[in-house]
């Protein structure tokens, strides 16, 4: 559907170098990265606000690469909306279509199609202005989707507003997206976003794409230590690795922690917090990794409950808040956790 | 103590400004101002100033909303150096710039090669309207600048997804969204115009009934020591002056509502 080739741009504060990526017709793609990382300066392109220094760029299999943009049927949704402030919002909305041979009855029911669908319909005669941030950006999804883009292009769509609106909006995408079929990227820094939406997510960093894969498959078994870092795996330790047949040992600072990946030498490895059992008796189970330790930090997340568990190097561990009450865990309980060497990560 | 000393101040400077206009406006009585107002020459000088100075206006707009834009938006090589040119007839004496004007037109194969063709700016009404546009075209620069520069690209981006042209975009978006720029840079830079002396007097010259704009009128009169019609010249500035400054501060204090 998309299909970015070796696209470098260079604009001085931001830049893409060398990106490659294959997107799915209907596919919902996250683009993930820390700020900076070049990820709006990325779909600006795909966009045709820019043209690649080099590099190709194919929407369904045809070079757009010199294509201006209104010619490349593409919606695009920004962070702060940039409705135009001077039009109303039914003119907003309907902003796309004067450039489609449609008459003005036409136009009407589209506009008043997809205001109802976004919940704006009472809003068609107010200038953006006076609206709040979650109205707005429903009204900036309106206009991009009204003109039925092959691909929808969201920038931070959620970033700029509450928690609340953001819950409630970014169910409304994921429900347009079901509705529409639209080939979607949607750049975000919010790993909320990518995991409850995206069907396949990109990691970038400085320009670069370092990472595509299932959501999962990125959380789980980040390929560096920059997405290991970004995605926030908490228990990442550094260490030599040996390998044994079939298993890994990794020392790392005193400890020696045994994996199922097979790599040797200088290694990060990353165990999810969640992926970690933890008891007040000696666990006798399958897992492979068993230390005992004392519980040095209690982190209250609401229904859940982080702790870090010093066992030599500190762990870690998350658990619901019910069963850390059932076991009657506290600071400085002596507790027993363990693992198994396929929940470690080895890169 | 302060609170009353700068107060004191303030009131000795409005009472002082005050006075200034008080002084024009009752050095002669009623019906002699109307009827300087109703002759021939002041009617004249009324009719010029207004033409050259919407001339002058209009080509300040023309010329500033392309090259203010691509100040804004653009980087290019020599960007500061010509930031620093264009905004030189801010600091230039009108005189100065007049004098330049004269030399380009009078003296160069470019000035004689217009005059050849008809195009005449020395001594005539065309060289007041190029004198008020060289002096004032940088005020309409910097603020068609300023306001280009308060627009986020984006919503260009936006308009062009949405299947407007890269100049379809700007004139949908960011040129209706600057209005109030263009409209307080177009006051302020047609009063400035109508009330332009120095550099026009050096390319256009004084001439009675020719070149003779409201403030060239004031001038000529004042020497002449035709104090009456001097009087109604500058009465017609002030106003003029007034309702320029008010539209300018009703406009160009709007915060935009978006």
């Amino acid at each position: 559907m998309i299909r970015i080739e070796n696209v470098s741009k260079d604009l001085g504060e931001f830049k893409l170098d060398d990106v490659t990526l294959h997107i799915h017709e209907g596919e919902y793609f996250i683009i993930l990265g820390p700020t900076g990382a070049g990820k709006t300066i990325l779909i600006e392109t795909i966009a045709g606000i820019y043209q690649p220094d080099c590099g190709r760029i194919f929407l369904n299999g045809m070079d757009v690469t010199d294509t201006l943009p209104k010619d490349r049927s593409i919606g695009m949704v920004y962070q702060d909306y940039m409705l135009f402030p001077h039009l109303t919002v039914e003119k907003n909305i309907g902003f796309g279509l004067r450039h489609k041979k449609i008459t003005r009855n036409e136009t009407k029911t589209k506009v008043n199609e997809i205001a109802d669908l976004l919940g704006v319909l009472h809003l068609l005669n107010r200038y953006p202005g006076t609206l709040s941030g979650g109205e707005q950006q429903r009204i900036a999804i309106a206009r991009a989707v009204v003109t039925e883009p092959k691909v929808l292009l969201l920038d931070e769509p959620l970033s700029a507003l509450d928690t609340r609106t953001t819950g409630r909006l970014r169910e409304e995408l994921g429900r347009i997206h079901r509705i529409t079929k639209t080939t979607t990227i949607h750049v975000t820094h919010s790993f909320e976003e990518a995991f409850s939406l995206g069907d396949r997510i990109a990691v970038m960093g400085s320009g670069q794409i370092i990472q595509v894969g299932a959501p999962d498959d990125v959380f789980r078994k980040p390929n560096s230590e920059f997405i290991a870092d970004f995605v926030g795996v908490e228990n990442l330790f550094r260490g030599k690795s040996v390998v044994h047949d079939t298993i890994s040992e990794v020392h790392a600072d005193g400890i020696c922690i045994v994996s199922s990946t097979l790599k040797s030498g200088d290694v990060s490895i990353s165990i999810r917090p969640e992926d970690i059992l933890i008891s007040k008796k000696e666990i006798d189970s399958s897992a492979r990794n068993s230390f005992s330790g004392q519980i040095m930090e209690v982190k209250d997340m609401g229904a859940l409950v982080k702790l870090v568990v010093d066992v030599g190097i500190p762990f870690m561990v998350a658990l619901t808040k019910r069963s850390y009450e059932d076991m009657e865990l506290a600071y400085g309980t002596h507790v027993y956790i363990a693992f198994k060497a396929s929940a470690t990560h080895l890169f | 103590m302060l609170k009353i000393a700068t107060i004191s101040i303030t009131l000795l400077l409005t009472t002082f400004i005050l006075s200034l206009v008080i002084c024009i406006v009752t050095h002669t009585n009623q019906h002699i101002l109307l009827t300087s107002i109703a002759s021939r020459e002041i009617q004249f000088a009324i009719k010029l100033s207004l033409i050259t100075s919407i001339i002058s206006t209009l080509m300040c707009i023309i010329v500033s909303i392309p090259s203010s834009y691509a100040l804004a938006r653009y980087n290019f090589t020599g960007k500061t150096l010509i930031n620093t040119i264009v905004d030189l007839p801010l600091a230039l004496p009108p005189l100065v710039a007049g004098v330049g004007l004269l030399l380009l037109f009078g003296t160069t194969p470019f000035g004689n090669w217009l005059a050849d063709i008809g195009i005449k700016f020395v001594f005539t009404p065309l060289g007041i309207i190029i004198a008020q546009f060289a002096v004032n075209i940088s005020f309409m620069l910097r603020i068609m600048r300023s306001t280009f520069e308060g627009i986020s690209p984006r919503y260009e981006y936006v308009a062009q997804t949405l299947g407007c042209t890269p100049i379809q975009a700007f004139l949908r978006t960011t040129l209706p969204m600057s209005k109030n720029g263009l409209l307080a840079g177009g006051v302020i830079t047609w009063s400035k115009g109508i009330g332009e002396f120095g550099a026009a007097l050096m390319v256009a010259g004084a001439t009675r009934m020719k070149t003779e704009t409201l403030p060239i009128s004031l001038y000529l009169n004042m020497s002449s020591g035709d104090l009456d019609l001097a009087i109604a010249a500058a009465t017609i500035l002030i106003i003029i002056s007034i309702i320029s400054l008010y539209i300018f501060e009703k406009r160009g204090s709007i915060v935009h509502l978006y």
